[in-house]
């Protein structure tokens, strides 16, 4: 015959591999600890000192405590048993331990095991609350069960009546310290599946309370006492069934006893528990939101038991405070918002939610019984409840209330909040499988609103400041909620707007905040996509970011949304690093909307018409492709100052420079003149690879050439390539113009070779000749160098009376000081020229070191006073 | 053996770590950093108050690699992670006495 240790080894094993294969799922504890009962029935029948104690009326029990107990015995959980006798421990116990205890430890169990008389057993359970709680789940194996029925009438009439408060209160620290330890399990990406809250360890309190102030014996008579309603028990039955089985799968897999359900064993197991990949939703994934959903479910049952049960274990929170402004016909009980009846609820509906609207009012939570009724009634939530004004006014009154959270959390907990916006179901409890986002998407977006009511509190004075500004700041509260409603597939953000759109829709709620609501959520991402991955120097992509954004008050709301969104997300989506450019792009798209000027909705519908019209007027000639490619290297003020037929004009040029030069470069240029003959001037239009002094060497070319330049527009494509757009006198020869283009199509080609110097043929040229003499009133030379304008370029402003050669003395100027024009807008007023150049030093960064601005005011006022 | 580390702008990045890939560069490790070279930070202005940023987010990424592939590592950073503007970055090579790999142990070349 085999040993008793010998016959549980083999059972063991094979109730594992039963469970490896899938089966006894759903009853292994129960089985096991049927194992384990056997085994200690065998041992102490087949030990002679067992015999012997009984010969000598030395009777004895043998009593299961802690989760053996309770039959919750886990793969590798401990096994905790006590051998229990009367009065008296008599010397020979101890062989009887060694013949029942010592085959488990050399099995590898990892054993708790006592021997105690009643007596002490009591002496320790009222001095120690962890022997305590672990005595009140104590359950007879075999023995003398009187024994064991004094034990625990003696613990529930005489140590349980005088202990009780103290154990609640040795719970609540419990709780505040797993907390603190552990976290919140029900939305970790990593949670521990029995201390974590919303584990095993928050049934495990609700029973010993229970045990403690109600006597129930076993889990079942929560709901026979009316402790719970029978669905709340069922739910709490399945729920801790599936938590038990991940924690059998994770024991098994780490092949230890392992509470902590981390990313390695996340997949494995969820391909165990038979979850599939399904498109956008990985089957790991399904399995952790199943699995918060139920650690979410637990806490929730037993923070409501705590609660109604056990108001003095409260923690002050905004919750509590006076009961006043509560209005009919609710009442307040103990600190907690009731129904005034059932019935009440039936004739009517809306009071579902008035519930929450007066807590969140007067800061009172919901009672656990108005939480069940909320539950038990949610089906009275139809489509016209949903459609109602009072429903939409009510829902945005508790988004608009500092402590919205609260409530929205409750409304989350009862389940309510799916009820009414039933788009908040599928997402609720979906989780991402990465390191990034720490939360499922319910409470992430709860917490992302808290976020936002908790600004008040933050340090950060610029994000209060901000929130303060805004004019209207619900659509962000309702932004924040909805933002990832969407998050049910690819493309998240499009398709929450568009499920914005449809709840919001149905509350009737104002049109144009609709509409910033559903643009809060479809670019929710935009400010912290475009600060991480584009280049917030080019000034383009800061317009475009503008353009998208459109107005101040939107950039406001989406840069405190990007905030809480990140921060809510976890440390990976937000962080000083992403912060601080996240700010950077904020103040430069916040002063490309002040300024106006490029980004309004305007410059916007602007910019398309006259794109449509280039397109139309090219043709074929470029593939949309390569329209496109074009289109973008075009920066903003280009496209905005330019007339379509000149665009159009402009990219003809520009696919010839790329036939004729290696894109830009050993001197490769276009200069095209058309005769404009209703203004009696000629348009000269110029293009090359930029390098600094470009613009110098041409504008000094055409005064050589005697053509004077009225106005004149230079730009930088993005790409590279100078554009510059002149509007000039016309040769001085009306007959041969042609000869004169071609000349100064010469002497620019050799200057660029370096073969023209032009600093003293000007000089020889500014000797006053009859031909270029001009009267002009003396006026003073005005240089403005200005960092302010623009957050991409230092403006150099010039007024100055003008004169032959100008333009190329204050570029040449400027290509001296080391000064590089991206833009220039040259015009002339009655012999009044008034130049801007948007410029930057040769390592392209603004000039903004007062020394060097100096100089280059000098450098100009000195060059334009001498002759 | 040589280390190359490489201070780049964070919109470079994908560009820089798909070049070296396709260099035959085995892995790399990444790190998001801020400082200041050249390219300052900057002080804005809300309310009138003053927001100062005294450091710049930057992207640092460091490669182990044998002496050969150095040039070609330098070359494609430079290539890639340029804009021709301030702020572009820095790299650095420094040499390497010895790489390890943890759960194998090998040593030198092997190592990396």
């Amino acid at each position: 015959m085999t040993s008793p240790s010998d016959e549980l080894k083999h059972a063991r094993s094979e109730l594992i591999s039963l469970f490896s294969a899938g089966e006894v799922s759903e009853t292994f504890q129960e089985n096991y600890s049927e194992i384990m009962d056997s085994y200690f029935r065998r041992s102490v029948q087949e030990s002679e000192t067992g015999e012997l104690l009984f010969r000598h009326k030395n009777p004895f029990a043998l009593v299961a405590v802690g989760g053996y107990g309770r039959r919750d015995l886990c793969l590798h959980s401990d096994i905790d048993a006590l051998i229990l006798f009367d009065s008296k421990v008599p010397a020979s116990a101890k062989n009887m331990a060694e013949d029942i205890f010592y085959p488990l430890w050399n099995l590898g169990f990892d054993l708790g095991h006592g021997i105690r008389s009643v007596k002490d057993c009591l002496g320790l359970a009222s001095e120690n609350l962890e022997a305590l709680t672990s005595l009140m789940d104590a359950r007879f194996i075999c023995g003398e069960s009187p024994l064991y029925l004094g034990l625990m009438e003696r613990l529930e009439k005489k140590i349980l009546p005088r202990r009780g408060a103290t154990l609640s209160r040795w719970l609540e620290e419990q709780n505040q310290m797993r907390m603190a330890v552990f976290g919140d399990a029900s939305s970790l990406l990593e949670p521990n599946l029995k201390e974590g809250i919303g584990g095993l360890r928050d049934y495990h309190h609700l029973l010993w309370l229970a045990k403690a102030f109600f006597h129930l014996r076993t889990p079942k008579d929560l709901e026979y006492s009316g402790i719970l309603s029978h669905r709340e028990y069922a739910g709490l039955e399945s729920h801790l069934k599936f938590i038990h089985l991940v924690r059998n799968h994770l024991h098994r897999e780490s092949a230890r006893k392992n509470d902590r359900l981390t990313f390695d064993h996340q997949e494995r197991i969820a391909e165990v528990l038979a979850f599939e990949d399904q498109e956008d939703h990985l089957a790991v994934e399904q399995f952790l939101s199943q699995l918060h959903a139920s650690m979410a479910s637990i806490k929730s049952l037993h923070r409501s038991f705590v609660f109604t049960h056990f108001p003095g274990l409260r923690r002050n929170g905004p919750g509590s405070g006076p009961s006043e402004g509560l209005h009919a016909p609710f009442r307040l009980e103990q600190g907690e918002i009731d129904f005034p009846s059932a019935t009440r609820i039936l004739s009517d509906p809306l009071l579902l939610l008035d519930i929450f609207v007066e807590g969140v009012k007067a800061g009172h939570p919901l009672s656990l019984e108005s939480k069940r009724l909320v539950r038990e009634f949610s089906y009275l939530v139809d489509d016209s409840f949903r459609a109602s004004d009072r429903a939409a006014r009510g829902f945005l009154s508790i988004l608009n209330a500092p402590n919205a959270f609260e409530a929205l959390d409750q409304m989350q907990e009862t389940g309510f909040l799916c009820v009414f916006i039933p788009e908040f179901e599928p997402v609720q409890d979906r989780v991402q499988f990465d390191d990034y986002h720490l939360f499922p998407v319910g409470r992430h977006s709860l917490q992302t609103v808290r976020n936002l009511k908790s600004l008040q509190q933050e340090r950060d004075i610029l994000l209060t400041d901000i929130l303060l500004d805004l004019p209207a700041a619900e659509p962000l509260f309702v932004a924040a909620l909805f933002h990832d409603i969407g998050k049910t597939g690819k493309d998240h953000a499009a398709k929450g707007a568009v499920l914005a759109k449809a709840i919001l829709k149905r509350f009737g709620y104002d049109r144009e905040r609709t509409d910033d609501v559903c643009f809060l959520v479809r670019h929710h991402l935009l400010l912290a996509e475009t600060a991480t991955r584009r280049d917030l120097n080019d000034e383009k992509i800061v317009v475009q970011c503008a353009e998208v954004i459109g107005t101040i008050e939107r950039l406001k709301m989406l840069y405190l949304l990007s905030w809480a969104d990140g921060k809510a997300t976890g440390p990976r989506a937000w962080n000083d690093w992403i912060a601080n450019l996240v700010l950077e792009l904020f103040f430069k798209v916040l002063h490309i909307l002040e300024r106006g000027e490029l980004a309004t909705p305007d410059a916007s519908r602007r910019i398309r018409h006259s794109m449509q019209q280039v397109r139309r007027q090219i043709g074929d000639q470029l593939s949309p492709a390569d329209q496109e490619i074009l289109f973008d290297v075009m920066p903003p003020n280009y496209l905005i100052e330019t007339p379509p037929r000149a665009i159009a004009r402009h990219i003809t040029l520009y696919a010839t420079l790329r036939q004729t030069g290696t894109a830009g470069l050993g001197g490769a240029f276009c200069l095209e003149a058309q005769a404009e003959p209703s203004s009696g001037t000629y348009e000269v239009t110029f293009l090359a690879g930029d390098r600094a002094g470009l613009f110098s060497d041409v504008a000094g070319v055409m005064a050589l050439n005697n053509i004077n330049i009225l106005s004149a527009r230079i730009y930088t494509w993005r790409d590279g390539t100078a554009v510059d757009i002149f509007t000039v006198t016309p040769p001085l020869d009306p007959i041969r113009t042609e000869e004169v283009w071609e000349r100064i199509k010469r002497d620019l080609a050799v200057t660029f070779q370096g073969r023209l110097h032009l600093a003293d043929r000007l000089q020889q040229k500014a000797e006053p000749t009859i031909l270029s003499r001009k009267k002009t009133l003396a006026r003073q030379t005005r240089v403005h160098v200005d960092n302010e304008p623009s957050d991409f370029y230092t403006l150099v402003e010039v007024f100055t009376d003008d004169r032959i050669g100008l333009l190329y003395r204050i570029t040449h100027t400027l290509f001296t000081l080391g000064i590089d024009i991206r833009i220039a807008k040259i015009s002339t007023k009655a012999d009044q020229v008034a130049d801007v150049f948007y410029v930057l030093d040769l390592e392209g960064q603004k000039i903004m070191e007062q020394g060097k601005v100096e100089k280059i005011r000098e450098g100009l006022l000195q060059e334009l006073s001498s002759k | 053996m040589k280390k190359v580390e490489a201070i780049i702008k964070p919109f470079k990045l994908d560009d820089v770590k798909e070049s070296l890939t396709a260099l035959g560069v085995k892995g790399l490790t990444v790190t998001e950093v801020k400082g200041f070279g050249r390219q300052r930070g900057h002080r804005e202005v809300y309310r009138g108050a003053e927001y100062q940023v005294d450091f710049v987010s930057k992207i640092k990424i460091e490669v182990v690699m044998e002496d050969e592939l150095v040039s070609d590592a330098v070359r494609v950073i430079q290539e890639k992670a340029k804009t021709g503007q301030i702020g572009d970055g820095k790299i650095f090579i420094l040499p390497v006495e010895n790489a390890i790999r943890i759960r194998t142990g090998e040593t030198g070349k092997d190592a990396i």
